[in-house]
């Protein structure tokens, strides 16, 4: 079986683990041909006319799901939003009564976010539709590392043997789970940098784990990735100060001088926290890659979604009343 | 049933390290001989026992009925329905309903619809604080006064290290025993599954071992202390087993309890966010499993007890966040065990008979059950060639909740023996 006729059988993409680096490497490869399309005048491309695209977001977030509509509507597909509130877990529908329902729609591609770990592979279970994992509490963002992974080749076409340090709170980040994972596979060396109260001694064994700055600097990676920091960690006691967060794990100014002068890359997921990951500098130095791992966003979940295979929807039987 | 002959089943004696070959006589619900071979007699009844294993009843000192509050997920006739299936004939009914057990009124409440909803007798625990909110003593004397045998808060863990000694103190007149959940809440806080590589690789918040091992050094230390009799519920670390054995040591009367669950289940079974696998405390490693077999084959964990918590499917089939902790075991224990533990020669029928017989009879203080010649006949008869299906359609719970769903396991119980009743 060639790897085209593997990725056209898988129906969902729940976490990086899932694929092969074969796999991982023909969607990296797909993307860039989309990303092309941005530049003409005509975006789209017909590839998903006639399906339906469903962003399923239990978690609020803009960017995210306006990332996923517009790769999807260059598709072609026609795309619908369905906010749903947590609170209607109270009221007492339950998931699998949202899914049910949902599934009665026909719809061909659902999108899930979900502020709890493992609902995506839960709803995968129950669907026909190609189920895209949009961010599952702190267990994985997939497709955010697939354009994290996207960005990186396009400033380093070989990835293999480069170095990588993911800053910041691991323990609560999809971000970084994902993010280790495609940068394993994918031959770059990786390691973390933040708190220990928020790197755990339970990261993946090929993730080195470096205490400080000057740490940073003697492993001398070719991308710096922060992360966002959350503020409620520090009413949980997971580091005492912002400012101390900042003068510990932050890119000051003085080490952004560092950075630059060694021509560091730096990434970051967004939305950037000023003053804490970062300092205001960093935003329009020449190899900050947020921007472009925006737009590469785009190219890479249309990639995905291209990839990814529905199963044959079975036809719900008709009703007893108009049955002949 | 006046008279009832069995023949050449493998009997569990006291005494004997396997199960041996004998015939029993059974009159009005009193073995009346026990010998190598007994021929019927005319007008009895004959069970041909061969292959088969005659075990005294099993008792459960842990089962959460439900009843009253939630009739939806369990009730005593369901629930006590559910035990007999499994092989229990007597259980122990735990006071977190709404409203909870907490004054001797609901005390009697609870022991009087026993009496007419179930076939086999059912023990009541109740509060030791006031609603289970851990400030206030419940009127402990009240409820043991009215029969209650135990006193626990069930998962609500003591977190006042101050309350727990009063009540210690307190109950030692009372001929009852305080029954601790370990846990330090501060420590598990919002976590849902066993601390480690797995719930970071899951993302789901983990619950650490530490929780359970310093819950159980601080309530072992208090019950030292002040010569308390307590009772350790849902021992799942390696830990906590050590804690245990080293107090034991010592000279504290302490028992305590682990689960079928935690023996044969490990947190690997989480991989999929599965919610019938989600219990507190977690499923914990392998090398924790290995401990827990230990402690009870050493004596250190002196019974079994399922535990037994049933939920809906609505519940259930929240995410993994939001579902309830807690599975159902009384249908499913005894196979489960043999098939993993007894069959493969890792445990005894001695050592299983003391565990899920003597041990909790003992807590609950009742007449021990024997094998022996005048005694109450009070037995389970098992299959080890049978299978149990553990499916919606065979459950006689209310809740389909057991991490053994849609599983055969290896054994069957097939008749259940009360006194001069049959039960099934």
């Amino acid at each position: 079986m060639s790897t085209q006729e593997l990725l056209q059988t898988r129906k969902d993409l729940l976490t990086i683990g899932d694929l092969s680096r074969e796999e991982i490497l023909q969607i990296l490869d797909t993307a860039k041909p989309f990303k092309d399309l941005f530049t003409r005048s005509v975006k789209k491309v017909p590839t998903l006319r006639g399906k339906t695209v469903l962003n399923l977001f239990y978690e609020p977030s803009t960017r995210t799901r306006t990332s996923f509509e517009i790769a999807a509507k260059r598709l072609s597909a026609d795309v619908t939003n369905f906010a749903v509130s947590t609170s209607s877990v109270v009221k007492g529908e339950s998931i699998l009564d949202t899914i049910d329902t949902l599934q009665a729609m026909q719809v061909d591609y659902m999108i899930v976010r979900h502020s709890v770990s493992g609902v995506p592979e839960y709803i995968a279970r129950h669907t026909h539709a190609a189920v895209v994992n949009a961010g599952d509490g702190h267990h994985a963002h997939p497709t955010q590392a697939m354009l994290d992974a996207f960005t990186f080749r396009e400033v380093y076409p070989d990835m293999k043997g480069k170095r990588i340090v993911v800053a910041g709170d691991i323990l609560h980040s999809r971000v970084a789970r994902s993010v280790f994972e495609v940068m394993h596979i994918l031959g770059v060396e990786v390691a973390t940098f933040g708190p220990a109260t928020l790197v755990p001694e339970t990261i993946p064994s090929y993730v080195k784990i470096l205490r400080s700055f000057d740490e940073v600097f003697e492993f001398d990676p070719h991308v710096l990735y922060l992360l966002r920091l959350q503020l409620e960690r520090q009413k949980a006691n997971f580091f005492p100060s912002m400012r101390e967060y900042h003068k510990l794990y932050g890119v000051t100014t003085e080490r952004f001088k560092i950075l630059r002068e060694r021509g560091t890359w730096i990434m970051h997921p967004g939305p950037v926290n000023r003053g804490v990951e970062l300092v205001d500098d960093v935003m329009t130095y020449e190899r900050t890659l947020i921007n472009q791992q925006v737009e590469n966003g785009i190219a890479t979940r249309m990639a995905i979604l291209y990839h990814l295979t529905p199963e044959e929807q079975k036809r719900l039987p008709l009703p007893e009343e108009i049955r002949a | 049933m006046s008279e009832q002959l069995i023949q050449n089943g493998s009997v569990v004696f006291h005494g004997e390290k396997a199960p041996v070959k004998k015939d029993l006589w059974v009159e009005d619900g009193v073995i009346r001989q026990i010998a190598d071979k007994i021929s019927a007699v005319e007008g009895a009844q004959v069970l041909d026992a061969r292959g088969k294993i005659l075990h005294p009843g099993l008792c459960d000192p842990h089962v959460h009925l439900r009843e009253p509050g939630r009739e939806d997920s369990e009730t005593i006739q369901s629930g006590s329905e559910a035990a007999i299936a499994g092989g229990y004939t007597h259980i122990l009914s735990m006071p977190n309903t709404d409203p909870p057990i907490d004054t001797g009124g609901m005390v009697t409440y609870v022991q009087s619809m026993a009496m007419n909803r179930s076939r086999i007798p059912v023990s009541v625990a109740g509060c030791l604080t006031k609603g289970r909110k851990g400030d206030k003593l419940a009127e402990v004397a009240d409820m043991a006064a009215q029969g209650a045998i135990m006193m626990t808060d069930c998962n609500h863990a003591l977190q006042d290290a101050y309350v727990l000694r009063r009540a210690l103190e307190y109950t030692r007149h009372f001929d009852v025993v305080v029954g601790v959940y370990p846990d330090t809440p501060a420590l598990s806080g919002e976590g849902v599954m066993h601390e480690g590589e797995l719930s970071f690789r899951l993302g789901l918040q983990g619950i650490p071992a530490m929780a359970e091992e310093i819950a159980i050094e601080r309530e072992l230390r208090v019950a030292q202390a002040v010569s308390g009799r307590i009772h350790i519920q849902n021992v799942s670390t390696a830990g906590g087993v050590a804690s245990i054995r080293r107090f034991k040591a010592d000279g504290l009367k302490v028992t305590a309890e682990t689960t079928p669950h935690h023996l044969l289940l490990n947190h690997e079974s989480l991989k999929g966010y599965h919610t019938r696998f989600k219990m507190m405390p977690p499923l914990r490693t392998p090398e924790d499993q290995e401990a827990l077999l230990e402690g009870l084959k050493d004596g250190t964990l002196d019974m079994i007890a399922t535990g037994h918590a049933p939920h809906t499917d609505f519940e259930k089939n929240l995410d993994f966040s939001h579902a309830p902790f807690g599975v159902t075991g009384l249908e499913s224990a005894l196979p489960a065990l043999y098939g993993q533990l007894v069959a493969s020669g890792k445990l005894d029928w001695q050592t299983l008979m003391r565990a899920m017989c003597d041990a909790p009879r003992k807590l609950l203080k009742l007449e021990p059950i024997s094998f022996v010649e005048g005694g109450k006949f009070e037995a389970v008869l098992f299959d080890p060639e049978g299978e149990t299906l553990i499916s919606r359609e065979t459950t006689k719970s209310r809740s389909f909740n057991s991490p053994w769903l849609g599983e055969t396991l290896k054994g069957k119980v097939e008749q259940v023996f009360l006194g001069s009743s049959k039960l099934i």
